[in-house]
């Protein structure tokens, strides 16, 4: 009908759109969209603490209520949020003071547990993939998880992070490295 | 790195549940939005949509045919016809005459003197 509101998908920039027009359905529809990867992104980022990461999950969101119009429509907005989120979490770091240097893979040499084939649980790959990736520097970090659990591509990853490519694709290696290393029985399928 | 690995990084990390947000800040949002937008005029249930529509070049067939269905009708309608001082005659000589609201104006083509009086 005519005078009704039209019942169909809208993309994300759309739904910018009509959020700077003021649309309160649009904001809630992009926030369902988004709040459960965002809030796992600050959860992994920010030292596995729910309630930091439901800090930055408002905060966030409260950016985007505040100034929508900072949004390009011209790029991609998950692009554009997770560099917003990601630049959150750079000055929390900075802001902790425990922004870690680059470890060279030698320092974490005698912390290595491997994990023999008969142990190996779903859980237990987390724990352990997440517990090498906390030694790691938070650039590491995010591009480990913009790349393997939101499926970025590494042209996205290097526009989220502002770095090039060639940078994203070394800090993939370098965290791939660390993985293989630590999770023994993937060295088998991680080629270098 | 091959594919497997990849895939196996992938739906580790695909995989993993960490609970879901504070519904709280949802509400919280919603509060801040609804503040922030107070002055910003309101669409819904506005005739805005409406008016978008029928401007906008979408369903053009269908304003066409109802554009041409209220002029076949007005213009075979009688009663909305603008004829004035078109008086027909019962034998069918029709008088042109320009009617006039103000008397003052009106020329009286025939002496005002009675006939009858003259004789």
């Amino acid at each position: 009908m005519i005078f009704r509101r039209k019942n169909k998908t809208f993309s994300d920039n759309e739904l910018m759109q009509q959020i700077v027009l003021g649309d309160q359905s649009a904001f809630s529809e992009l926030y369902n969209r988004y709040k459960g990867r965002m809030y796992y992104y600050f959860y992994r980022m920010l030292g596995n603490s729910a309630d930091t990461a439901n800090d930055f999950l408002q905060e966030l969101f409260m950016k985007l209520i505040e100034k929508p119009e900072n949004y390009n429509p011209a790029f991609p907005f998950s692009t554009w949020f997770y560099s917003v989120a990601n630049n959150m979490c750079k000055n929390e770091y900075r802001k902790r003071g425990i922004r870690q240097e680059y470890q060279e893979a030698e320092a974490l040499e005698p912390q290595i547990d491997y994990l023999s084939d008969s142990t190996i649980e779903h859980e237990q790959v987390i724990v352990k993939i997440f517990e090498t990736l906390d030694s790691l520097a938070e650039e590491h970090r995010s591009a480990f998880l913009l790349r393997y659990r939101e499926g970025f591509s590494i042209k996205e990853i290097a526009e989220i992070l502002e770095l090039p490519e060639g940078t994203v694709k070394s800090r993939l290696f370098y965290a791939k490295k660390m993985l293989a290393e630590k999770l023994e029985y993937l060295k088998d399928q991680i080629e270098f | 790195m091959n594919k497997n690995s990849e895939q196996l990084l992938s739906k580790a990390l695909r995989n993993d549940r960490i609970g879901e947000p504070d519904k709280a800040i949802e509400d919280r949002l919603m509060y801040a939005f609804l503040l922030k937008n107070s002055s910003v005029k309101v669409r819904q249930n506005s005739f805005s949509s409406f008016a978008g529509w029928l401007f906008s070049g979408q369903h053009m067939g269908m304003k066409a045919g109802f554009v041409s269905v209220v002029l076949f009708f007005s213009l075979f309608n009688n009663q909305l016809a603008f004829d004035p001082g078109k008086v027909s005659a019962s034998d069918s000589i029709t008088s042109q005459r320009i009617l006039v609201a103000d008397s003052a104006h009106f020329i009286q083509l025939v002496d005002s003197l009675r006939v009858d009086s003259l004789n």
